[in-house]
């Protein structure tokens, strides 16, 4: 049996977050959140004249009296806010001690559990899509409630990371099939050779409010080997021939400081929040305190 | 700027080396990684990979080139002309005789004084120069002086010891030249002599040289020695019929010592003996041995000693051949009884000598003037040709006042109580020698003229008690072995190490082949229609071969020198009458460091690039 996620002390105190929608929800199934919509609810909206077949219940008596006519009043009625959560499961994810993919499906759990505890309906979009495991990717297409908490997280444990990511394509798959818009999650090295711009892009356009993680292993943000080296990529096979030397170490950094800031910035002009994490820092630590800072929940 | 040593530039091919050493590709390690976008991000920004682009910015290589370069130049040791002191010179004389071929030291006396004398070469001070002198039986300048201690060092590897004996008066004189300056009205030593032998010299005494400034390396640390001394081949005195071979066998320690000699004929044994040797004696061994061709005696001690070039000796012994008299008289019957008794003699009596008297080996005038002098070996009792004396004086009685004792004509005679009652007196001649002296003049004149050998009485035999004494007959056999043609050949087919050998062919040649006994065959060429040859590269004792288009001839070469076989090291060398020179066994000398130095340095640099590298692993 697979270690749990989360234990249940942070899964305590996940139940008193909640998650943060700058924009009002579309979703058309009742629930806590807020709509434009009208419908049954205890805040009051607006008012309409009367048309026969309405409700005679919601008729305005008191108008009546003072107009001498009939009016209908209208209330907010509070809808579902819908989450999508991009899981990278490509092999570069497994790099890392600990693992990339163990801290991803970490902040996944966390927040689809801060999710379902605000009847929230979360969606669980891993890529490439696991050929093995049909079952726990059917099981975490759509789940609703706090009762699926366990098994959304049970499911979540059993994915593994395999194959080439295809960022761009999954991206853009998940934003096509998506029937509702609502606040999507990205959690991924963003290393894909084929780069980030296109699948972010198409998130953006279907009007997501997108969170970017950014997971980097110790060993990508601070090599520990030197010398003559033959690096070979695990998902695609490409060959990189270099010679590092110890001297060259801050240059890496430089570099990788450059890639992570170009991404930021590519985030940042297309209102996209972004925030770039090590696989070795604290869960509890990441969960608390820095994903509050990026306002994904409070 | 000029450079003494300027082949060390060649080290500057470490340059490069270096520089390949950063640029080889070393073998890669195989790593797995999540992606390659960052190492591609970070190469196209660094640009690490590009040609060359890695020496760019390296101070680490700039310093070690520039150290590298820096040591180059140390060890091309450059200068820059100007006034100096003048330089001390140090002449460097090795004695190479047969004694510093003795094995007390490893391997030999010879190689350790060579090893000496290169430290000594190291010890040159800058400034200092250096000369080398090989001193044998002939002193040779191996090195004039210099100070480049590269051509010291090949001309003292050059130097090879021989199998003669040495003349060190010679090499010293030779050195004291040069060690000398004249300044003012004075002579100044302005240099040092430094001799590497173990002091087996007789010479030294003869040397005049004061205050030489003498340095004596004593090379050798005992005397463990036996050698052959003395060397003879001849007639069975008590059957001619028989050859008795003369050894004379040297025990120069001071203890007796058993050893065996060997006698061969032909690289066949004849006969081994075995022998004591008194201590500080020389032991006479006779061999009799009966030879039916010519052919090669050798003589070899078989013990084990420091010294083998003196534990064997050869002769090559020619068959006495029958001797071919002519006496021209007019009646003399002790003349004509003493020539019939000489061994192998054949005689012939006349009155008168003709042209056709050409085929005789020796012909005795006795009184006679012939009408023209034979082309032979001379016996002349009063006549002489105008030509051979300058001036003749005659004596009544004359008194014989000496003889000569060592010369072959004189052996066991005595000229005791023979009275001559008139003789010539000539002048001596310059290729004359006096045999017999009377007060002022030569009365008896033995030499060689024109290629012949010549023995001349100045007074008649009859005119004297001669006669009736025991030395004229054997005197007469003295003078017919002496003037035979045959036995004069014989004895210059032998000579000493060191010295030349004369031979003397009965036929013109033009070219002649030497085959030492150790080495390859020597081509010489000659004067045309000449009868004579001169060959000096005798330095080793052994067999030698002559051949002369289808005439073999071989010649023997041996040490046979007491003073040599006397191996013990001398602590002292005399010099000159009263003086001596005592054995230095240390010198100390300075050696330069700065070879190490460099070498250091370039250790140095060498693990800075292994470092560097290492820390990039």
């Amino acid at each position: 049996m697979e270690q749990p996620l989360l234990d249940a002390k942070l899964l305590r105190r996940l139940e008193q977050f909640q998650l943060l929608a700058a924009r009002r929800t579309k979703s058309g199934t009742k629930g806590e959140r807020r709509s434009r919509a009208r419908g049954q609810s205890v805040e009051f909206a607006d008012f309409r004249n009367y048309v026969p077949g309405d409700d005679l219940r919601y008729l305005d008596w008191n108008l009546f009296g003072r107009l001498d006519r009939l009016f209908l009043k209208l209330y907010e009625e509070e809808r579902e806010l819908p989450i999508r959560i991009f899981l990278d499961s490509s092999e570069s994810m497994s790099f890392g001690d600990p693992a990339k993919f163990t801290l991803a499906r970490q902040i996944a759990a966390a927040i689809g559990y801060v999710a379902l505890c605000g009847f929230d309906r979360v969606s669980v979009v891993p890529f490439p899509e696991p050929t093995g495991n049909a079952a726990a990717r059917g099981a975490l297409r759509s789940v609703r409630g706090r009762k699926s908490g366990l098994s959304y997280l049970t499911h979540l444990a059993s994915l593994q990371a395999k194959g080439p990511a295809a960022f761009n394509d999954a991206l853009r798959r998940g934003a096509l099939e998506a029937r509702q818009t609502g606040v999507a999650v990205v959690l991924s090295d963003f290393l894909d050779p084929a780069g980030y711009a296109a699948g972010l892009n198409a998130l953006v356009g279907r009007g997501f409010q997108i969170h970017a993680l950014q997971i980097l292993s110790p060993e990508e943000l601070a090599p520990t080997q030197f010398g003559d080296l033959r690096w070979v990529d695990c998902e695609t096979g490409g060959i990189q021939e270099v010679t590092f030397g110890k001297f060259r170490l801050k240059a890496y950094q430089r570099t990788v400081q450059n890639y992570v800031q170009t991404l930021k910035e590519f985030c940042q002009s297309r209102g996209i929040a972004f925030y770039s994490i090590s696989s070795a820092a604290p869960l509890e630590q990441v969960l608390l305190k820095q994903l509050r800072e990026t306002a994904l929940w409070g | 700027m000029s450079f003494l040593a300027p082949i060390a530039f060649a080290f500057a091919a470490a340059l490069p080396v270096v520089v390949v050493f950063y640029l080889l590709k070393r073998r890669r390690l195989t790593r797995l990684t999540s992606s390659t976008v960052l190492w591609q991000r970070f190469l196209a920004e660094n640009q690490a990979n590009a040609p060359f682009q890695k020496l760019r910015k390296n101070w680490l290589l700039a310093l070690q080139l520039i150290a590298l370069a820096l040591v180059v130049l140390g060890l091309a040791r450059p200068y820059f002309t100007g006034s100096a002191s003048p330089s001390r010179l140090r002449v460097l004389v090795l004695d190479a005789s047969a004694s510093m071929q003795s094995t007390d030291e490893t391997p030999t006396r010879f190689a350790k004084a060579k090893r000496e004398a290169l430290s000594w070469i190291d010890g040159l001070r800058d400034g200092e120069q250096g000369m080398i002198l090989l001193a044998g039986a002939v002193t040779e300048v191996k090195q004039s002086p210099t100070s480049n201690k590269t051509a010291l060092r090949r001309a003292l590897e050059s130097c090879e010891p021989s199998d003669g004996p040495t003349r060190l008066a010679e090499a010293l004189q030779t050195a004291g030249a040069f060690t000398f300056e004249k300044r003012g009205e004075e002579m100044a030593v302005s240099g040092e002599i430094h001799l590497f032998s173990d002091g087996a010299a007789t010479d030294l005494g003869e040397l005049a040289s004061k205050n030489l400034p003498l340095i004596y390396h004593r090379i050798g640390n005992r005397g463990n020695n036996l050698g052959i001394v003395s060397l003879d081949v001849r007639a069975n005195p008590e059957n001619p019929a028989e050859r008795a071979l003369f050894v004379g066998v040297s025990n120069p320690t001071t203890n007796i010592v058993s050893t065996q000699l060997e006698l061969r004929f032909n690289d066949q044994v004849l006969e081994i003996k075995a022998i004591t040797a008194p201590a500080t004696n020389t032991l006479p061994v006779v061999f009799i041995s009966k030879q039916e061709i010519d052919g090669l005696f050798t003589v070899k001690l078989l013990g084990q000693d420091d010294l083998a070039a003196d534990d064997q000796a050869s002769v090559y012994s020619i068959l006495p051949q029958p001797v071919n008299i002519l006496l021209v008289t007019r009646g003399n019957r002790f003349l004509e009884k003493g020539l019939r008794g000489a061994a192998h003699a054949r005689l012939t009596v006349r009155d008168s000598v003709t042209e056709t008297d050409d085929q005789f080996d020796l012909v005795v005038l006795d009184d006679i003037l012939p009408r023209a002098w034979p082309k032979a070996n001379l016996l002349a009792i009063r006549v002489a040709p105008t030509n051979w004396f300058e001036q003749m004086d005659s004596a009544k009685a004359p008194a014989i006042v000496d003889w000569h004792h060592t010369h072959p004509l004189m052996r066991y005679v005595s000229f005791d109580n023979v009275d001559v009652a008139e003789s010539l007196l000539p002048k001596l001649p310059p290729w004359g020698l006096s045999v017999v002296q009377s007060q002022q003049r030569p009365m008896i004149v033995a030499g060689e003229r024109d290629r012949h050998r010549i023995v001349w009485l100045g007074f008649d035999p009859l005119q004297s008690n001669w006669p009736l004494r025991v030395s004229f007959p054997i005197f007469l056999a003295n003078a017919v072995e002496w003037l035979n043609p045959s036995l004069s050949r014989s004895s210059e087919l032998m000579v000493r190490a060191g010295e030349p050998l004369r031979w003397r062919s009965r036929q013109p040649v033009s070219e002649a082949v030497i085959t030492p006994p150790k080495g390859k065959a020597i081509h010489l060429s000659l004067a045309p229609n000449s009868q004579e040859l001169l060959y000096g590269a005798t330095q080793h004792q052994g067999p030698y071969q002559i051949r002369t288009g289808t005439n073999l001839v071989t010649f023997c070469v041996n040490l046979l020198d007491a003073e040599e076989t006397r191996t013990m090291p001398q602590e002292t060398l005399p010099i000159g009458k009263y003086a001596g020179v005592a054995s230095n066994v240390t010198q100390v000398a300075g050696k330069e460091l700065w070879r190490w130095l460099a070498a250091f340095a370039l250790g140095v640099v060498l693990f800075e690039w292994w470092f560097f590298h290492k820390r990039t692993a």
